[in-house]
């Protein structure tokens, strides 16, 4: 297949190694087969989002949030389209919180987003800092990760990860986490979550062949993702209560 | 009394922990449990010269240490590096009178960028020179704006600001501010036309968020910068590296004074820039630096060497959380031209603190590693796995890097044959893992 990605401000919103999310996800479609082209869309471009086979944004500090915020919600109306169409999306870190309906920033000044989830994200002067180990209903295996954010998400329905042994979550320690509305997947997890989550990338390409209505192939394992994955869910099951 | 209290009980303790080998922290947290305004009621010296930014903090307090006792002051400073505010308040006491006196003629503190506010709460500096605001230790620091806004209510209106006008997110310190100095690179042989590395962090411009336009760039984002839209740009410097030749170890400031460097690194270029501004601020002659700071080897260098087997080795300390710390060490291999091995190591991601975060990796540029002299690289440690996903993501062949995850077999299967430069790059917490497997050189 041809597939389309689309990086939303992959300058602006690229803190925690971000962009290694389309790294792995487009090796892994060429590995199966297709040929893959990444569009870079920057503030003020216009995106063919409707056409997309899957939609990206890194996480950005909470300035240059609003700085994409900015220019995002021109695109809102398609982004909500595709999603209720199924597009497969990931959104990480501040870039999750554009989804929803409002953002307060520290000095309570209220943006809004583009309203496909009826969130709202507190943002506060105090870091959330910790290590992730967490359960999802994608599948079996425990998720791992970082959580560094300064927002509290209250009003998520459906969360990425619906307990934690290791994290705060949306707005409690051992809460739920993120947000998953069909293909779209939200979360503060920071960075190339996929990277981190073989199985997590496994269910995004899943999702990227079934809204081509294409059979998805056998998807090929990466040894060390396999082996870094393994060794951070063990470090991080010792943390855990 | 209770001055005189807190003195007492700091100078105690602080000979008490001497002596059994404790940190320089605890001393200072007391005192300040007796009299927590102590800061503000002990007689400091007329100059206070604080340091704060993400990289080459205790370098640049190293150096200016070294100046300034050349040229006959009394200095304190923090040389074991607390540099929180119980650290401060150990040292500041440690070096008064009982009756509250510092005996000093400068006060030298480098401080903890996070944590300047804390410290700086009861007195301010006379200088506080701002080196960078990098992505570092994101774990704990979140992002280089969080740092910034931690920074700020740290600024006194009376401090005069000494800003690094080649960072973007430094200079904005400047805003509302009416002393300033400026310290910067002017284009040199090192100069090249587009940032480096794998992140772009200067692509936006910090006050407007507007695509912000590059003359020339010393590394990464760092250089002559300018946004279209708000003007926020490079600003005029008052002190100035007027020439950098790193192939032959020179440096040139304000086209006065030679400087050759014992290493040869943008860092310590930028270090000794800082250093040489703020002894000028306080009034010190430009060839006392420049006698000091030619060939200055520091004490607290983060290169050592050694022997393994028939190689000789080069250790280079990175905090593993820091891109672009890491970036300078693998553009100084790339650099060297003569025919070696690397060996990375990531056993404990941090020294102080237990994570299993890796992402930092992703913003490091090893495709620096990609070049012909060097031969072999060897990956190691607990997140080998995670190093190893992320060089299967360069251009480095293949047949180059290979992954040994316990560190002794690594560095047994170096020591085995050959007899190539060795290059290791790790942090802190890993370097003594490495460095108790070799041998002292000499």
């Amino acid at each position: 297949m041809e597939l389309n990605l689309l990086h939303f401000y992959p300058d602006l919103m690229s803190l925690y190694g971000s962009y290694a999310n389309l790294s792995v996800l487009a090796r892994t479609l060429e590995t199966m087969g297709n040929t893959v082209t990444i569009t870079y869309v920057e503030p003020g471009d216009e995106a063919d989002i409707l056409g997309a086979d899957f939609l990206f944004m890194g996480a950005g500090t909470e300035k240059r949030q609003k700085f994409a915020l900015a220019d995002f919600v021109r695109h809102g109306d398609e982004v909500k389209k595709a999603a209720q169409d199924g597009t497969p999306m990931l959104f990480c870190g501040t870039a999750m919180e554009l989804l929803g309906k409002t953002i307060l920033d520290e000095s309570e000044k209220e943006y809004s987003g583009i309203g496909l989830g009826d969130f709202t994200a507190k943002q506060q002067v105090r870091r959330i800092v910790e290590d992730v180990y967490g359960h999802t209903k994608l599948f079996d295996a425990p998720m791992v990760g970082f959580i560094n954010k300064s927002s509290i998400l209250t009003g998520v329905e459906t969360p990425l990860l619906t307990s934690m042994n290791l994290g705060f979550g949306n707005e409690a320690e051992g809460g739920a986490e993120g947000f998953l509305y069909q293909n779209v997947i939200g979360s503060h997890l920071t960075g190339p979550i996929l990277a981190k989550n073989p199985r997590l990338l496994e269910t995004v390409i899943a999702a990227i062949y079934a809204k081509r209505g294409a059979q998805c192939p056998e998807i090929p394992k990466d040894q060390w993702a396999e082996q870094g994955y393994a060794v951070t869910a063990r470090e991080l099951k010792a943390r855990c209560k | 009394m209770r001055v005189f209290l807190a003195i007492l009980a700091c100078k105690l303790l602080r000979f008490v922990g001497k002596l059994v080998g404790k940190g320089s922290s605890l001393p200072g947290k007391y005192a300040l449990k007796i009299c927590p305004d102590i800061l503000k009621r002990v007689e400091l010296p007329a100059h206070i010269i604080a340091v704060t930014g993400s990289n080459g903090k205790t370098s640049t307090v190293e150096m200016i240490a070294a100046i300034l006792r050349a040229e006959g002051k009394r200095v304190v400073y923090n040389e074991e590096g607390s540099n929180q505010i119980e650290g401060v308040t150990t040292l500041v006491l440690n070096n008064a009178t009982f009756g509250g006196k510092v005996k000093a003629d400068v006060l030298l503190i480098e401080s903890d960028e996070r944590y300047a506010a804390r410290s700086f709460k009861f007195f301010h500096p006379t200088h506080f020179v701002i080196t960078n605001l990098y992505r570092d230790q994101m774990t704990r620091n979140g992002h280089p704006e969080s740092v910034y806004d931690a920074i700020l209510p740290a600024i006194h209106p009376e401090t005069e600001l000494l800003l690094n006008a080649d960072d973007p997110l430094t200079s904005c310190f400047a805003k509302g501010q009416e002393k300033v100095k400026w310290f910067g690179l002017d284009k040199c042989s090192i100069s090249v036309s587009e940032p480096t590395g794998v992140y772009h962090d200067g692509a936006h411009c910090p006050v407007c968020g507007a695509a912000m336009d590059y003359a020339y760039v010393h590394y990464n984002h760092i250089g002559a910068y300018l946004c279209p839209k708000c003007g926020h740009g490079k600003h005029q410097t008052d002190y100035t590296a007027t020439a950098v030749d790193l192939e032959n170890g020179t440096l040139t400031l304000d086209g006065a004074y030679t400087i050759s460097l014992a290493f040869r690194s943008i860092y310590n270029v930028y270090n000794i820039l800082a250093a040489y501004a703020v002894c000028r601020e306080c009034g010190i002659d430009g060839s006392i630096a420049q006698q000091v700071i030619s060939n200055y080897v520091l004490k607290n260098g983060r290169m050592q060497t050694f022997r393994l087997g028939g190689h000789h080795g080069t250790l280079l300390t990175s905090k593993h959380e820091n891109s672009i710390a890491y970036d300078t060490n693998l553009r100084y291999i790339a650099s060297t031209k003569t025919e070696c091995t690397v060996l990375l190591i990531v056993d404990a991601v941090s020294r102080k603190y237990f994570t299993s975060e890796t992402s930092w990796l992703w913003d490091i540029d090893f495709e620096q590693l990609n070049a012909d002299h060097v031969k072999r690289i060897v990956l190691s440690g607990q997140y080998c796995a995670d190093l190893a996903q992320r060089f299967s993501f360069t251009q480095i062949p293949q047949e180059k890097w290979e992954v040994i995850p316990e560190i002794p077999a690594a560095a047994e299967s170096i020591k085995a044959a050959g007899n190539e430069e060795v290059y290791v790059v790790t942090c802190f917490s890993d370097r003594d893992k490495l460095l108790a497997l070799t041998e002292k050189e000499g």
